[in-house]
């Protein structure tokens, strides 16, 4: 397994823990922790495909690596956001838990 | 090129305005200011847009092509950002007396993240290529993200921004994920490397990667089954912010479709057009028939914006089964995708002009409730007018411009009377059509002529001068364009001249 297939692999295993956190977990500080994973899988991603191996000697690819840091500070800002939505979401119900925020129709 | 960082330089500049006005005694200090910055940026498009056609890059970082950066400058972008512009100019103004009758505070942050996202729609079709594309993306999303979720005092707006920005951002990180893989295809993110690289031959990442930016684009433009936020989103925002998220927001969604759908990925070699038809069929029939269900004027209104994404989905879907299937059929092809750039500017300019027109009784009446408001047409005689005029303009009836982008999508449906999936998509998409005029105008009626409603005082008069204004303003433009569509048509041309190469 050369480095390519094996960080593709964590990222899509962080890609996939992340899903499943935002899918299944009720409490909301979890779920905005399961959308940081899919962002770091992401970026992973993103930062291999900016791999080359030329020889034996591995390059790195510097606008891939430019494209992994503005995007990690774009999940910065939505982090901020969500978090910030969920102190509101406690003031106005007293609770973090999914669940009992159903008060829109689906 | 410059037009974006008019409108970023204002929203920088806006909390510095805003408090220096009201240091000087003026209140309206930063909407004012706001709607100058769209105003200029909209006559600076203008002035772009009545040179002849023409396509200009700009290398914003990095090094020579590939591995570069840049935005672009072509009929189809200007034709998208002037009707961006546009509608944000509209919403500005009517925020100015709107804001200040629901006693909304925090009005610097307000108009500079309405800036930011005009600014960001602006960009995603200036980008030229998948990066700059997500950047502005991203800016446009977080300020949407923020601005529905602007009450927060009441537990609506937090609710639904949670949902909207949870449901959005797995879209765009889909969409990036998409993007990555393509990097690592091609090593390029420039969409004309892309397009060279990805037509020489078909893969499977290649397809995963299309199905990805498909998912995470069409999360953004509402597409069933990837609609269930905006139905919350858009009628928790204030009333001017609903207008721009339902009339152009998600049409930014449907721009980078489009656009991933026939400059990146030849519709010749990956075969999809028929999942897109069949989206887009699915999602006017879905919204159409959940609208007639909705008692709240903004939550009807938002689904009455699903379905018209459906109908341009479908125009877009036409025009690319035919490309890949039919290789002699191009006309066909041009009148699909014309009938979809001029449902985009019909569909802008309803929209607008329902929810600001909603707006008005909103604020008069002090409920959205559709059958507390009976009646009330007639008492705001100017706002109902204009509610008419978008309302007959989204049902298409002839001759407002709406009916011709329906009659496009239509006429091109029936181009090849042998392909039974082209003839059913058709026939759904007319059905839709007559459904939709009906409940349009059945809606109207119940505006403007059912009495005894009583869910409002009797002695209400007509919205405030500065609120009128941009609903005139967007109801003359609707009656220009009818009354013009030659030259509407001539650039549209221009702008598919792009897109099709």
């Amino acid at each position: 397994m050369g480095p390519h297939e094996l960080y593709f692999t964590a990222s899509l295993i962080l890609i996939i823990i992340g899903i499943y956190a935002v899918m299944s977990k009720r409490h909301i500080v979890k779920i905005v922790i399961g959308l940081e994973l899919l962002t770091l899988g992401v970026n992973l991603a993103i930062a291999t495909t900016g791999l080359r191996i030329i020889d034996g000697v591995s390059h790195v690819d510097a606008l891939a690596q430019s494209m992994v840091a503005i995007s990690m500070a774009i999940g910065a800002a939505i982090a901020a956001l969500a978090l910030s939505l969920a102190i509101n979401i406690y003031r106005h119900y007293g609770t973090f838990d999914v669940r009992k925020l159903r008060r829109l129709r689906w | 090129m410059i037009q974006v960082f008019i409108l970023l330089g204002a929203a920088a500049a806006m909390i510095v305005v805003d408090s220096l006005s009201r240091k000087v005694g003026i209140r309206e200090g930063g909407g004012i200011f706001a709607s100058m910055a769209l105003f200029s940026t909209l006559i600076l498009l203008w002035v772009e847009a009545s040179k002849p056609p023409q396509v200009t890059t700009y290398r914003v970082f990095g090094s020579e092509s590939p591995l570069t950066a840049s935005l672009k400058l072509d009929p189809l972008s200007l034709y998208l950002s002037m009707i961006f512009c546009g509608i944000g100019l509209a919403a500005s103004i009517y925020s100015i007396r709107y804001m200040e009758l629901e006693r909304e505070t925090g009005l610097d942050r307000y108009y500079l993240l309405l800036l930011t996202l005009v600014a960001g729609m602006i960009g995603v079709t200036l980008a030229n290529d998948f990066f700059t594309l997500y950047v502005f993306w991203e800016l446009m999303a977080i300020s949407s993200y923020s601005l529905v979720s602007f009450r927060k005092w009441s537990w609506e707006a937090v609710e639904a921004g949670f949902k909207y920005l949870l449901m959005s951002s797995i879209g765009s990180l889909m969409a990036l994920l998409g993007i990555a893989l393509l990097y690592g295809l091609t090593g390029s993110l420039g969409f004309d490397v892309l397009k060279a690289a990805l037509a020489s031959g078909r893969s499977p990442a290649a397809h995963l990667s299309l199905a990805l930016i498909m998912i995470g684009f069409g999360v953004t433009a509402a597409i069933v089954p990837f609609h269930s936020w905006l139905p919350d989103a858009h009628p928790a925002a204030p009333t001017p912010i609903s207008a721009v998220l339902s009339g152009v927001v998600i049409k930014t969604g449907v721009y980078a479709m489009l656009w991933s759908l026939f400059k990146v990925f030849t519709p010749q070699v990956y075969g999809f057009g028929w999942i897109i038809m069949g989206l887009g069929a699915l999602t006017m029939t879905f919204a159409n028939i959940t609208a007639i269900m909705q008692s709240d004027i903004k939550r009807f209104l938002a689904y009455s914006s699903i379905a018209n994404i459906g109908y341009i989905i479908t125009g877009m879907g036409i025009a690319a089964h035919v490309a890949a299937n039919y290789s002699g059929e191009f006309r066909i092809v041009a009148l699909a995708l014309a009938g979809s750039l001029l449902h985009i500017l019909n569909h802008a300019l309803g929209k607008g002009l329902s929810f600001l027109s909603a707006g008005c009784y909103i604020v008069r009446a002090g409920t959205r409730e559709i059958s507390s408001l009976g009646g009330i047409g007639l008492k705001m005689p100017a706002t109902t007018t204009s509610l008419g005029i978008g309302l007959l303009n989204l049902a298409g009836i002839p001759p407002l411009s709406g009916f011709w982008s329906k009659l496009f999508i239509a006429s091109a449906g029936l181009g090849i009377l042998s392909d039974i999936s082209l003839i059913a998509v058709t026939a759904v998409f007319i059905l839709n059509s007559i459904l939709a005029a009906g409940y349009y105008l059945w809606f109207l009626q119940r505006i403007v002529f059912k009495r005894g409603a009583g869910g409002y005082s009797s002695e209400i008069n007509e919205a405030p001068a500065s609120m009128l204004a941009p609903l005139i303003a967007l109801a003359a433009t609707s009656i220009l364009i009818t009354i013009m569509l030659n030259p509407v048509i001539d650039f549209i041309q221009s702008a598919l001249g792009v897109l099709l190469g």
